[in-house]
C-alpha cells in the first residue's frame, strides 16, 4: 500500500463518482428533481451493456456506447413517468422524490425478476495491457476509466457551454422562472437533461463494472455516493461537484487502504458533515463570487 | 396610423389561489402603439402582464395575441404554456429583472433571441441592442451576477428586445434606479422603432410616461380606468391618428 497506489485509486474513484454526481447536480438544479431513480438508471445501463456484449459485440467502444445509450433511454423513461405528469403540481420536490424512489424500487425489482439474482460481468473493455512507471503499475482499466470519464465530462460541459440547448439548460439551472419568460420550454428541456444525465450514469455503470459486477441492486451504493458528492459540492455547481468528487475519492481510497472498505461510508459522511457545517451551501459556497439576487 | 390589433383581451380575470387580482378586464393594443399603464403598487399591473404570459395561479377570459387565442381558462400549472406564448410573439421584461446570475451578458442576449428567426439574426440584433445600451459593450463577457442594478436592468431589457416579438411588456423600467439612469433607460425604450409591434409600459409614476407614450391607462384595484391622463399624451396620440 504505497502512496502512489492510493492516489491512483482515488483518481479512478473520483472520476467515476464525479460523473454520477454531476448528473445528479444538473438534474437537481435545472429540473428541481432529486433523481432517486439514478440507481435504477445505473443498473439498467449495466444490463443494457451486458446484453449488447452477450449478443452483439464484445468490442469496448460498442459496449461503452450501449451503456450510455441505455442510460439515456432509462433517463427519458423516468422523465416521461416522474417529471412530465407532476412537474407543475404543488409540492413537486417531495412528489418527485417519491415518484423517482418508486421507479427505483419497481425498476430494480423488475431487473431482478427478469435477469435473476446472479450478477453479471462485462468484458474488459479497455483490454489487459499495463503501463509500468517507476513506483507504480497503471492497469488498462484504471487509465481507461479516468480517460473516458474525463473525456465524456469534457464533451458534456463543452456542449453545455457552446450549444443552444446547453444555454437553455444552464439558463434553467440558474432561474427556471426567467427561463420560461424567455421562451424555454421546461418539458422539452427536461428530456434533454434526463437523457444526458442518464447517459452519464450509463457511462459510470460501464466503467464501474470494470471493478465490480452488474447486479439489480448494484446502483444503490453509487447513487448514494453520487447524491452525497453532489450535496457536498453544492447542488447545482459542476465545479463544486468535481472538487467534492476528488476529495471524497481520496477519502475512499485512504479509508480502504488504512481501515478497510467497510468503513468508507462512515468516514465519507463524517467528511461531508464537516464540510456542510462550515459551508452550508457546500464547496460551491466558497467558489461562487456572484452576488445573490 | 394604427393598423391591426396586436393584443385583444376580453373579460380577463386572474389571480393566485383564492385571491382575485384582475377583474373582468378588457384591453386592446394596436400595432405601432406605445401604451402606458399607470397604477399604484399592488393594483395589478404586474399581475396583468403575468396573466397574459400565463404565469398567474389561475385565469379565465379571452386573450388574443395577433388573432391567436392564448388565454384559455386555466386553474393550475402557472408557467406551463408561457414558452409557447413567448414564441407566439410576446416579450416580457419583468420587474426585478429575472436574470440568470452565472450567464454572461452576451449569453443573456442570446437567450433572449428565442425564435428561430431571431436566433439566426442574433449577431445583428446584439449590435442593435449595444447601440441602444452602449455601456454593455465593455461588459459582454462578464457574468451578470457581478453587475450593478442599472446594468442588470439594461441587460434584462436588452434580452427582452432581442426577441422577435410583436408585443413588448415592460414592467416598471425605472424602478429602483437612480433618476438619471432611469431616465436613460426610458429614453432607450422610446428610441426603439416599433414598426409592426407594440409596447406596453407599466409605471407607478405618471410623469415618467406623460408626453412620451401614445396612450395612458390607469390601473386601479385590478381594473383599467379609461384614459387616465386626458392630457398632453392623450391629445398627441389623437393628433397622430
Amino acid at each position: 500500500m504505497d502512496a502512489l497506489f492510493i492516489i491512483s485509486n482515488a483518481i479512478v474513484l473520483a472520476s467515476i463518482y464525479g460523473t454520477l454526481a454531476i448528473g445528479i447536480s444538473i438534474t437537481w438544479s435545472s429540473l428541481g428533481l432529486v433523481n432517486l431513480a439514478y440507481g435504477f438508471v445505473f443498473a439498467f445501463a449495466g444490463y443494457g451493456a451486458w446484453l449488447v456484449a452477450q449478443h452483439i459485440s464484445q468490442w469496448g467502444p460498442v459496449v461503452l456506447g450501449a451503456g450510455i445509450a441505455s442510460g439515456s433511454l432509462a433517463g427519458i423513461i423516468i422523465c416521461a413517468l416522474a417529471f412530465i405528469p407532476i412537474h407543475d403540481k404543488p409540492n413537486f420536490t417531495i412528489r418527485g422524490l417519491i415518484a423517482t424512489l418508486a421507479i427505483n424500487l419497481l425498476g430494480t425489482q423488475s431487473l431482478l425478476w427478469w435477469f435473476g439474482p446472479r450478477s453479471k460481468s462485462l468484458p474488459e473493455i479497455f483490454g489487459t495491457w499495463k503501463i509500468t512507471l517507476p513506483g507504480m503499475v497503471l492497469t488498462a482499466d484504471k487509465v481507461g476509466n479516468v480517460a473516458t470519464s474525463v473525456l465524456m465530462l469534457f464533451f458534456v460541459l463543452r456542449w453545455m457551454q457552446a450549444s443552444r440547448r446547453g444555454l437553455e439548460i444552464r439558463a434553467m439551472m440558474m432561474n427556471p422562472h426567467a427561463a420560461s419568460i424567455v421562451g424555454i420550454g421546461v418539458r422539452r428541456t427536461a428530456f434533454y437533461v434526463m437523457a444526458i444525465t442518464g447517459g452519464l450514469a450509463g457511462l459510470a455503470a460501464v466503467l464501474l463494472s470494470q471493478t465490480y459486477y452488474i447486479g439489480p441492486y448494484g446502483g444503490l451504493t453509487p447513487m448514494i455516493k453520487g447524491v452525497s458528492i453532489a450535496l457536498c459540492g453544492g447542488l447545482g455547481s459542476v465545479r463544486g461537484a468535481v472538487i467534492a468528487a476528488i476529495l471524497l475519492g481520496l477519502n475512499e481510497a485512504l479509508t480502504s487502504a488504512f481501515f478497510g472498505g467497510q468503513y468508507v461510508l462512515i468516514t465519507q459522511f463524517l467528511f461531508i458533515i464537516a464540510i456542510l457545517l462550515v459551508r452550508p451551501r457546500g464547496i460551491a459556497g466558497i467558489l461562487d463570487r456572484a452576488r445573490e439576487a | 396610423m394604427f393598423q391591426k390589433e396586436v393584443l385583444n383581451v376580453r373579460g380577463l380575470s386572474a389571480g393566485y389561489g383564492p385571491m382575485r387580482v384582475i377583474h373582468d378586464l378588457d384591453l386592446i393594443v394596436h400595432s405601432g402603439e406605445r401604451l402606458g399603464i399607470v397604477g399604484l403598487n399592488g393594483h395589478g399591473k404586474s399581475t396583468l402582464f403575468s396573466a397574459i404570459a400565463g404565469l398567474t395561479g389561475w385565469q379565465r377570459g379571452s386573450i388574443k395575441l395577433n388573432g391567436i387565442e392564448i388565454g384559455r381558462t386555466r386553474s393550475q400549472g402557472p408557467g406551463r404554456y408561457t414558452h409557447q406564448i413567448v414564441r407566439a410573439g410576446l416579450s416580457l421584461i419583468p420587474q426585478g429583472d429575472e436574470i440568470f446570475h452565472g450567464l454572461t451578458v452576451e449569453e443573456h442576449l442570446d437567450s433572449g433571441a428565442y425564435t428561430q428567426q431571431a436566433w439566426r439574426e442574433r449577431a445583428q440584433r446584439k449590435e442593435r441592442i449595444l447601440e441602444i445600451f452602449p455601456p454593455l459593450k465593455a461588459l459582454l463577457k462578464i457574468p451578470v451576477g457581478r453587475l450593478s442594478g442599472g446594468e442588470r436592468r439594461m441587460v434584462a431589457i436588452g434580452r427582452g428586445l432581442m426577441a422577435d416579438a410583436s408585443l413588448f411588456f415592460v414592467d416598471e423600467p425605472s424602478l429602483g434606479l437612480a433618476p438619471k439612469i432611469g431616465k436613460s433607460v426610458m429614453d432607450a425604450l422610446m428610441s426603439l422603432k416599433l414598426s409592426a409591434s407594440a409596447m406596453v409600459i407599466a409605471e407607478q409614476n405618471v410623469s415618467v410616461l406623460e408626453g412620451r407614450v401614445d396612450r395612458i391607462l390607469g390601473m386601479h384595484a385590478g381594473r383599467l380606468k379609461g384614459e387616465a391622463a386626458a392630457s398632453l399624451a392623450f391629445h398627441t396620440s389623437y393628433q397622430r391618428i
